[in-house]
């Protein structure tokens, strides 16, 4: 199957000096699963962040679904954005809107800017978002205020805002880190559900490396901006997390 | 480390001893500069009382009638004054914030702007207006407008300023466009600061088209300064009593909204 995203040398070296990302390349084919490991600052979020271009990243190029991103204009960088869903370590609701409107913002990117910005979405948006939110058990939640959810809840409605994209992929940053266990469970199930159901590829940042097993086809271990394993789950030996967590004996 | 810590706590003394003196001095210097003097002070405080008690007192309720008209006038002047004031500031405070100005420089070029309409007094505002209006509640209203602006810009900046840019961020992800980004995320973070400053804004200029109103911008303070040049104290003393009312019940009422929006 053709890779529908494809990384290449992708590199960031923000103004202060740091290389948060160097030279990093993969490919990924629809339906992936992909879990990134490492230790933090170690440049995961950077590494979603240069895929859908909120960060601009400095070496290297992406190229998603044939489009390649470097040389895009605005408007094909929103062309691209709204193929890929992103979900965040706090959420990063609208906290003052109900948790209805919040899912219809994962339309912006398909409506007009003017109606976009008065919110006026179609009735038919409107029947997905709600479809979506009954999907993620969360129809008693639609006419709440994003603010009255709780933690758990709130992921779910972020989930719901990246797949009222129709993504064909879904980047996730540390999507469990804010979470306790048994909540943090239930988010990647549904995530890993959703993602599979719907054919969606999937980049997860994670800190937990049992969590990244549990789900992952495929795990992808960084550590101090560079890509240091690329690999199925099962390949992931003792070793190499000790590696990627900087815990070898052989010190750098 | 013993003779350390102690050379610090020395340190530490000699400031605080020296920013004492400096600012004893300061007092000192502006109270002869002034002839400020606490005896002349009480002095004034009899004469005060006397003007009150056998001028002021008690207040004419007869004015009541002639007054309507002239409050009525200091409503109109500040709720025209908050509801322009404010609009104009919200689509200036846009370009003012380093969060959504399109370029640093007219982030600074509308700052500037609106720091001078914000230094130059209210007052100074009305007399020039007068100039070249004449006498009347249009002069009140504008100075009120100016001054608003020049306020309002830079509390509205502040709060955009101060925004959750992550809101922001999830937003642009979904491939929003610049006005999207505005409409639905920062604008729904903007609305609750700007009602509240919008409304206290409204109590401030009650206050302000009062003394404006006294150089020439009608309602309530032209009727007063008419009323001390005229010596009807008593009626004067009642358009106080009035002002007062009507400062109180704005705040009653703007505290009310602010609850409900909050």
């Amino acid at each position: 199957m053709a890779a529908i995203l494809q990384v290449e040398r992708l590199s960031k070296k923000y103004s202060d000096g740091t290389a948060a990302l160097s030279d990093v390349s993969f490919e990924l084919e629809p339906g992936e699963f992909a879990a990134v490991i490492g230790l933090s600052g170690a440049g995961k979020s950077t590494l979603l962040r240069c895929i859908n271009r909120l960060v601009e990243p400095t070496g290297g190029d992406v190229s998603f679904g044939g489009v390649r991103s470097a040389k895009a204009s605005a408007h094909e960088v929103r062309l691209l954005r709204r193929q890929m869903g992103m979900i965040f370590q706090g959420y990063n609701l609208i906290q003052r809107v109900s948790v209805l409107r919040n899912v219809l913002h994962g339309r912006l990117g398909y409506v007009g800017p003017v109606r976009g910005a008065l919110g006026l979405f179609s009735k038919q948006d409107v029947e997905e978002a709600k479809s979506i939110l009954k999907r993620l058990g969360l129809e008693q939640q639609t006419y709440k205020r994003a603010d009255e959810l709780s933690g758990g809840q709130q992921q779910r409605v972020g989930i719901a805002r990246a797949l009222c994209q129709r993504p064909k992929l879904i980047l996730a940053d540390e999507p469990i880190a804010s979470l306790d266990p048994v909540t943090a469970k239930i988010i990647m199930d549904n995530l890993h559900r959703i993602c599979r159901e719907d054919g969606i590829a999937c980049i997860v940042n994670l800190h937990q490396v049992e969590v990244a097993k549990t789900y992952a086809t495929r795990i992808i271990g960084m550590r101090k901006g560079k890509m240091v394993f690329d690999g199925r789950p099962e390949d992931l030996t003792d070793r190499m997390i000790s590696h990627i967590y900087g815990e070898s004996p052989d010190k750098e | 480390m013993e003779a350390q810590w102690l050379r610090i706590r020395r340190q530490k003394r000699v400031q605080t001893v020296t920013i004492v003196v400096l600012i004893a001095a300061l007092v000192v210097w502006s109270a002869v500069q002034t002839k400020f003097h606490v005896l002349t002070v009480f002095g004034g405080l009899g004469e005060m009382g006397k003007l009150i008690v056998n001028d002021f007192l008690p207040p004419h309720p007869e004015a009541l009638k002639g007054l309507i008209e002239p409050a009525l006038d200091t409503i109109y002047m500040s709720v025209v004054g908050m509801v322009v004031g404010s609009l104009i500031s919200a689509v200036l405070a846009f370009f003012a914030a380093a969060t959504t100005t399109p370029h640093r420089i007219v982030l600074v070029l509308v700052r500037g702007f609106a720091s001078v309409l914000r230094n130059i007094p209210g007052l100074i505002w009305a007399l020039m207006l007068a100039f070249a209006y004449g006498i009347g509640t249009l002069v009140g209203t504008l100075a009120i407008i100016i001054y608003s602006v020049g306020s309002l810009v830079r509390a509205y900046a502040e709060i955009l300023e101060e925004i959750d840019q992550s809101q922001l961020e999830a937003v642009k992800a979904t491939g929003a466009t610049f006005p999207q980004v505005l409409g639905q995320a920062v604008l729904p973070q903007f609305i609750p600061g700007f009602v509240a400053w919008s409304l206290y804004k409204l109590e401030l200029n009650i206050r302000a088209s009062t003394i404006v109103g006294m150089v020439g911008g009608g309602g309530l303070g032209f009727y007063i300064q008419n009323g001390l040049k005229l010596f009807h104290f008593r009626d004067v003393s009642m358009a106080i009593i009035l002002m007062l009312v009507l400062i109180v019940v704005t705040e009653f009422f703007t505290n009310k909204i602010r609850e409900k929006v909050i």
